[in-house]
């Protein structure tokens, strides 16, 4: 049986041919991959530079570069078995930087590592136990590429993927067997230079290839924006978004050619997954196919070519993309940015976005309805007025204004809010807060909708909101930050939950406890764009058990809303809304909890045609307002 | 072509509008004021054809200091120039008037077109537009959805009762009063906003200009409409009491 010596054999000797020959193909190979990496260097570093990027703190970089990179965690948790190859083979090459040194200096007499000695025998070692680990990885992830072939990988099998797995596999099997020879055995010359003829032609295919994410990546992710979805500010009067190739930064450059084409960023997409036209991976290597050919200076359009206005417009914003991808690429800003380039010169033209836009350069809401409206539906349901006196501004948005579905979750909220001897009221006035036209790239309206709103609040000195639309949690207390200080927000799942000892007293009528199954569906805005997961799934436990739908929490799909396009009209191929109600309904479940005004006016039309029997539709303030104690003084949910 | 359009700040539709302490103008302190939409349509024709034509648009408007606002706006979505004739006490002047400024201040521009919105939304007397053609001897038509520029002068669309539409040509210099709804409004963009910010607002006061004040209509006073209920329950069997609805429909609110 052939056993493994305690040493690793190490070639001695070379001629002075041999190292001529070694020293020239070095030079080669490096002046082969800095051609290529040169080129790409130069692109990024010629881009504009971020206006308002911040090195430090540091603190926040270090920490998501150890947790990223070194331990590939976003790599291994959103797809365990291939991340977890994925990893070895990354750590094995962490592993062999020390090795690889080693192993060409040998080639000039010059090693460092004695095999022999105590630390390079440990090390060598230690090395070879990668090398397994990242052998049986890399073939792993072989087999993966070109027999189970995953559709996310795309339809064309990748033949620079398959040289890269066999040049690594040849790297790491050369390196173990130098452990079954000796080291005057002709074999170990011959497995040295397989070694090395193997790395040197491993080197230039890097820039060539998506393999280029191997010495991007790690500053992409140390250098990202940071936060999730963050809308950058526009800067000086000549900035109106992502508009030409001179609108392009330096971080969206590095990004554009970070991108590893693994296709997470699609396999969660919920434009991609109903046949439109966008691909976020799409978009990334369009503006990198742009790039290439027009250069980070051009004044040529980005929509067009390479990138198409109608894909541009058809992202929800929802952040799986964004949420997903492992070289941190930053889609949702770039999908925004474009859209502001589009908007704020004026090149886009949609019939439903003028309307919204023009809706909300006049009136106060989204849906273009008088503010009397509102004032009647206040006076009606009898909500208190904020005077400044109470503990919340309960936040109406335009849903909960003016939508009969949102006004009934209002009113149910008050209801428990009063019960709860919470102090509240409305404000007398009150515009929408610019969500949909935020990420619909209008920023001219979405600063005047901020800074009226933020004014409104001043003067009646409000301290805390809290809204029942994660869409106004989210635009008020992320995005406004540029005009201003918006007061304390949040979300009304999170307020619910922090007085759930005190709800749920009574069995909830017409949901029946232990009978009642219950789906709730996370939305966007509240789940990645809040990390709220757990408080809306208590407050819905309230009325029966908790199951899941296949996609939930951090991968929630979205119900189609977000981004400005409930305001679009109708959508091309299967409406989202559609593939997520029929995704909820066939849990089973006889109840679909929701805490978004926008899912629940989405999934109102969406689960009806998902046939008879279909679920019955809740905000879990409904479902906590209908725990409250009989004989209450309930005012009738009236509809206008 | 040069085209002057007459542009009016009006408070926004949904303002809660109270009767001032004198009891003939509203309280304008706690009201947001906006771009009157027939203006705002008068203005989209101009600029559209400007871009078929080429041209110049120069946007006109009389009122105090705030409706400046509406003639940036107007600059920002694609309007040349400005004139903003400064007057305090529109309240207290007539339609004609208002149109003797107007025309007083359009008159040296020698414009080919004047375009003006149909009425506006605060007072709606529909008047204006038409005094000024009086004023300035121009041609006139009103109610204009759709123009079109001929060898001759103008084509256009106008809009009649019960769905019935009226061709008619006439020649240049002329003024048109513009219907709502003929065109796809364009909607403000940054960009637009920035660079009206390097676009010239001429101001002239009522009193350079010289037109006559006094006025030949007097306003009285104005009045909020007093809202009452008048629900009345049909009684009888559901096909009775629709017969009786269908009834009332036809003859007492003649909706059908």
């Amino acid at each position: 049986m052939l056993l493994p010596h305690a040493t690793l054999a190490e070639p001695q000797h070379f001629s002075l041919a041999e190292k001529l020959i070694f020293l020239a193909l070095i030079v080669a190979s490096i002046a082969a991959f800095w051609r290529r990496f040169g080129a790409v260097l130069d692109k990024i570093l010629k881009s504009k530079k971020d206006p308002g990027f911040r090195l430090f703190p540091i603190g926040r970089r270090v920490w998501d570069f150890f947790r990223e990179v070194m331990c590939q965690a976003r790599v291994i948790r959103q797809r365990p078995l291939p991340g977890l190859a994925h990893a070895f083979v990354f750590w094995a090459f962490c592993a062999f930087a020390l090795v690889t040194l080693n192993h060409c200096a040998t080639g000039f007499g010059g090693a460092f590592l004695d095999p022999a000695g105590l630390f390079g025998r440990f090390y060598s070692w230690l090395a070879a136990a990668f090398a397994l680990a990242c052998a049986i990885g890399i073939f792993g992830l072989f087999v993966r590429r070109f027999l189970v072939r995953p559709r996310w990988l795309g339809e064309d099998l990748s033949w620079e993927s398959g040289l890269i797995a066999l040049l690594i596999f040849v790297l790491m099997v050369t390196y173990l067997a130098a452990f079954f020879v000796t080291d005057t055995a002709p074999a170990a010359r011959v497995l040295w230079w397989i070694h090395s003829l193997t790395l040197l032609a491993f080197l230039p295919v890097i820039p060539h290839t998506k393999h280029l994410h191997l010495v991007l990546s790690p500053f992409t992710i140390f250098l990202s924006r940071g936060g999730f979805s963050a809308i950058p500010s526009l800067a000086g009067d000549e900035d109106f978004g992502l508009v030409a190739g001179k609108d392009l930064t330096q971080i969206v450059s590095l990004q554009t050619y970070s991108c590893v084409e693994c296709g997470r960023c699609s396999e969660h997409c919920p434009a991609t997954n109903t046949g439109k036209l966008l691909n976020p991976k799409e978009i990334v290597l369009g503006l990198r196919g742009y790039l290439n050919e027009f250069g980070p200076a051009s004044e040529e359009s980005l929509i067009g070519k390479y990138v198409a206005q109608e894909a541009v417009f058809q992202c929800t914003t929802c952040g799986s993309c964004e949420f997903q991808c492992p070289v941190g690429i930053e889609h949702v800003p770039i999908l925004v940015g474009l859209r502001r380039g589009a908007v704020n010169t004026g090149a886009w033209d949609d019939d439903h976005g003028g309307k919204l836009f023009l809706a909300l350069e006049r009136g106060s809401n989204a849906l273009g309805l008088g503010a009397a409206e509102r004032d009647k539906f206040i006076q009606r349901q009898e909500l208190p007025i904020f005077d400044g006196s109470q503990e919340y501004c309960l936040w109406l948005g335009c849903m909960g204004g003016y939508d009969p579905q949102g006004r009934e979750i209002i009113a149910d909220f008050a209801r428990v809010m009063s019960y709860l001897g919470t102090s509240f009221g409305v404000l007398r006035k009150e515009k929408c807060t610019g969500d949909p036209v935020r990420r619909l790239g209008n920023d001219l309206v979405f600063q005047q909708l901020a800074e009226s709103n933020l004014e409104t609040l001043q003067q009646n000195k409000v301290k805390k909101i809290v809204s029942i639309c994660p869409h106004c949690v989210r635009t008020i207390q992320t995005d406004w930050k540029e005009f201003g200080t918006p007061p304390e927000i949040e979300h009304h799942s999170e307020f619910l939950a922090r007085h759930l000892d005190k709800l749920g007293v009574s069995p909830v009528p017409r949901l029946e406890p232990g009978k009642e199954k219950i789906v709730y569906h996370d939305p966007c805005y509240l789940g990645r764009y809040r990390n709220i997961y757990d408080e809306p799934r208590r407050v819905a436990a309230l009325a029966g058990d908790l199951v899941e739908a296949p996609r939930h929490r951090e991968r929630s799909f979205c119900c189609g809303a977000g981004g400005g396009l409930a305001f679009l009209g109708e959508e091309k191929g299967e409406r989202v809304s559609h593939a997520r109600a029929a995704e909820l309904a066939a849990t089973g479940a006889t109840t679909v909890a929701a805490a978004c005004p926008f899912c629940n006016t989405m999934f109102r039309d969406a689960l009806a045609a998902t046939g008879d029997g279909a679920p019955q539709l809740l905000d879990i303030a409904q479902i906590a307002a209908r725990g409250l104690p009989r004989g209450q003084p309930v005012k009738m949910n009236e509809s206008l | 072509m040069k085209i002057i359009v007459a542009i009016k700040q009006v408070p926004e539709r949904d303002a809660q509008v109270r009767i001032d302490p004198v009891g003939k103008w509203i309280e304008e302190l706690d009201v947001q004021f906006a771009l009157n939409e027939s203006d705002a349509y008068a203005l989209e024709e101009a600029l559209q054809l400007k871009e078929k034509h080429g041209g110049e648009v120069i946007v006109i408007s009389a009122g105090p200091e705030r409706a400046g606002q509406v003639i940036r706006e107007a600059l920002a979505k694609g309007a040349d120039r400005g004139i903003h004739i400064e007057a305090d006490d529109l309240g207290s002047r007539d339609a004609l008037g208002v149109a003797r400024l107007l025309a007083a201040a359009i008159q040296p521009e020698n414009p080919d077109l004047v375009l003006a919105g149909l009425q506006s939304e605060d007072l709606g007397l529909g008047q204006t537009g038409v005094i000024l053609a009086e004023l300035l001897g121009f041609p006139h038509s009103s109610l204009i959805l759709h123009v079109d520029v001929t060898a001759k002068g103008l084509k256009v669309k106008r809009e009649l009762e019960e769905g019935w539409f009226q061709s008619i040509e006439l020649p240049l210099p002329a003024v048109l009063a513009i219907q709502s709804g003929g065109n796809k409004l364009r909607y403000a963009t940054l960009m637009g906003i920035k660079r009206a910010k390097t676009k010239e607002v001429r101001r002239a006061s009522a009193g350079e200009l010289g037109a006559d004040a006094s006025p030949v209509v007097i306003l009285e006073g104005i009045s909020l409409p007093q809202k009452q209920r008048s629900t009345q329950i049909l009684p009888g069997s559901p096909k009775e009491a629709s017969a009786a609805l269908v009834e009332k429909l036809r003859f007492e609110a003649r909706v059908l």
